[in-house]
């Protein structure tokens, strides 16, 4: 048998005995699957309501301390056109806010009209539920202060007399209303034509959050090969380091495959069987597989590298999970980067997890180009060559104890 | 050391760790024959292991030389103290890795690791975890994991710490029928009744340096002049003193 077809040989079977070890390890598999899976399901619904292009109005209680004619005209046509719920009292309202069957609270205090004769909006007290959306709020705020526009302008027309009959009709139309809120639009929706959703961020963003935590299972058992002598003994059995680092890049880039289909299942037929958007995979099948590849030759190199340079598994969990963490934040997989200020922004793109995210989500929102990618693949390759260089150096001699 | 043909002769071996004001090994001699067992005795941090290591090829002398007198490089297998295997796989997937790392077809693989199961008594134990296994049954394992690679040399370092008695006379057992069968043992221990049941000489070691090596029953008459050492751990601490060591 040749060298080359041996060595090849025994980084297949190093590879499979790294699968082995993982199917085995109940925490490291949670790790690499559970974990951001779990992340999808939470940041596709907690980013829902921001990244909408609709905002809607929150349910909202009244409760009319004003009693007179005009205002009870004015909280009708709102209800007839927003919808609402109507209490005898405050204490009601509040009641209703508390076991949240309304999200917001209008007060109608008394008297709505001011001395000049016009609706004053002083006299309106909005009231929010804890969850209620900060764009929803605003839309409600807005359109309330508009309804009594309408109805100064229609006290207005009604005394400038007859010729005020034009003005009076268009105040009394919807056309002028604020129906709905201006329709948001992000990049991504222009070029591609499909709508931004939270799991279209997700998605990318989580799956390479647990691409790079293969550094949990990577660190368990290198540094388990180290200090227990397995290394060494690999070493008598003529098998290089680099064959034992190649079985683990080939059996880790493997995972990452699984992992990246696994999330790819989660957004595309799990969310949406609990209510979310549906993950689009309407995506250019080469430049996915080449930032795939990369992406996950980063992760892999990185994790190889905190377990060369850690004595105990302690050490690499805990460095190898918080560099995770803290590249994860700056890159922008915790909080959308668009959500970041702009010095943020800036130090994400000092991150791998950004280079990836970069990538990744060119990739998925259905806007990649050679320009874009080229660069970071190429940061994304480096990097996992500097990486594993370094962990072949530091480990190259780890043989024998004294 | 020996009159007979050696299997592998070390010759002034020098090697100094980095940042180590004293060298680790400092012009060591040895030489091991076919079917000749070979206690190595010394002190902790006497230079024991790194000997081993040398010889087993994990690291690289800075001075003297390994040959190997025969003809070829003869096969060498190393037990180290350590449980140098995998916990989380069976006694049989360990066996099965270890020999899917050497040059064999599939059919020979599987023999010499249905061999290391006989040899080592592990049939009972070839489906369970060898986490889940007993120190014996894992001093098994770290044994049989080496006869994989059938050797002609093999190198045992400490090869029965913490196991029960009868675990301990087990391997001390294949030992002897090893060397009965041709192998050659270099032997580390701090337990001076497996010397005496296995070796025919010894090796004593001490900062670096061979205080005393050569035939067991002529280095227990004790020098010219003196009066003989009534057993082995009388020898020992003639030569390395009874002062405490790191």
């Amino acid at each position: 048998m040749t060298r080359p077809i041996q060595t090849a040989r025994q980084i297949a079977r190093l590879a499979a005995k790294e699968w082995l070890l993982l199917m085995r390890n109940p925490h490291g598999l949670a790790v690499l699957f559970l974990m951001p899976a779990v992340f999808v399901l939470i940041m596709s619904f907690t980013l829902k309501n921001t990244l909408v292009a609709r905002v809607d109005l929150p349910v909202t209680g009244w409760v009319m301390e004003d009693t007179t004619a005009i205002a009870g005209q004015w909280a009708k046509e709102w209800f007839d056109r927003h919808g609402g719920q109507r209490f005898a009292s405050r204490d009601e309202l509040q009641a209703a806010l508390k076991t949240r069957r309304v999200e917001a609270g209008v007060v109608v205090r008394s008297p709505l009209m001011g001395a000049d004769g016009r609706p004053h909006i002083e006299q309106l007290e909005l009231w929010l539920g804890n969850l209620v959306q900060p764009a929803a709020a605003a839309r409600l705020r807005a359109e309330l202060s508009f309804s009594l526009l309408q109805v100064q302008m229609k006290i207005a027309a009604a005394e400038a007399g007859p010729f005020a009959s034009v003005l009076l009709a268009s105040a009394g139309s919807t056309e002028l209303s604020a129906q709905g809120t201006p329709k948001v639009r992000y990049l991504y929706e222009i070029e591609s034509g499909r709508a931004m959703t939270a799991v279209q961020q997700s998605v990318p963003a989580w799956l390479i959050f647990g691409m790079f935590f293969v550094v949990i299972p990577i660190a368990g058992v290198l540094i388990q090969e180290r200090n227990e002598g397995t290394l060494a003994r690999l070493a008598t059995f003529k098998v290089s380091m680099g064959a034992v680092l190649g079985g683990k890049l080939l059996a880790f880039i493997l995972l990452n495959w699984v992992q990246l289909a696994f999330m790819l299942v989660m957004g595309r037929w799990i969310v949406p069987l609990l209510g979310g958007d549906a993950l689009s995979l309407d995506i250019h099948p080469g430049w996915f597989l080449l930032v795939v590849v990369a992406t996950s030759a980063a992760a892999v190199g990185l994790a190889l590298l905190v377990a060369a340079y850690t004595r105990n598994f302690d050490h690499a969990a805990a460095l190898g999970g918080g560099l995770n963490v803290v590249l994860a934040a700056i890159a922008g997989v915790m909080v959308p980067r668009m959500l970041m200020p702009q010095g943020l922004q800036r130090l994400s793109e000092w991150s791998p997890m950004g280079w990836a995210l970069d990538a990744m989500q060119s990739v998925f929102l259905g806007s990649p180009s050679a320009g874009h990618l080229l660069p970071r693949l190429g940061l994304l390759s480096g990097f996992a060559a500097l990486c594993m260089v370094l962990s072949w150096w530091a480990l190259r001699n780890t043989k024998g104890a004294r | 050391m020996t009159d007979g043909p050696a299997v592998i002769a070390a010759e002034q071996l020098v090697y100094r760790y980095d940042k180590q004001a004293e060298p680790a090994l400092c012009g060591v001699d040895l030489s091991i024959e076919r079917g000749q067992a070979v206690g190595l005795l010394g002190p902790n941090g006497s230079g024991k292991s790194t000997l081993i290591n040398l010889l087993a090829g994990l690291r690289t002398p800075q001075g003297g030389r390994i040959r190997y007198p025969g003809p070829g490089v003869p096969s060498v297998a190393w037990v180290p103290q350590e449980y140098a295997f995998y916990p989380e796989l069976t006694c049989l997937e360990n066996l099965r890795f270890f020999a899917a790392m050497l040059a064999l077809t599939g059919a020979q693989a599987q023999r010499r690791v249905d061999g290391a199961i006989q040899t080592c008594m592990l049939q009972e134990f070839a489906g369970r975890r060898a986490r889940h296994c007993s120190g014996g049954v894992r001093r098994r394992l770290n044994l049989g994991i080496a006869l994989l690679q059938q050797p002609e040399v093999l190198l045992l370092d400490e090869p029965t710490v913490g196991v029960d008695p009868q675990s301990r006379a087990f391997l001390l057992d294949r030992v002897r029928d090893m060397v009965r069968d041709g192998t050659a043992v270099l032997y580390a221990t701090h337990y001076m009744e497996e010397v005496s049941a296995v070796c025919s000489h010894i090796v004593l070691l001490d900062h670096g340096r061979v205080l005393a090596s050569g035939d067991l029953a002529t280095l227990l008459r004790g020098p010219a002049g003196s009066a003989p050492f009534d057993h082995l751990e009388a020898l020992f601490m003639h030569y390395t003193r009874r002062r405490l060591r790191d």
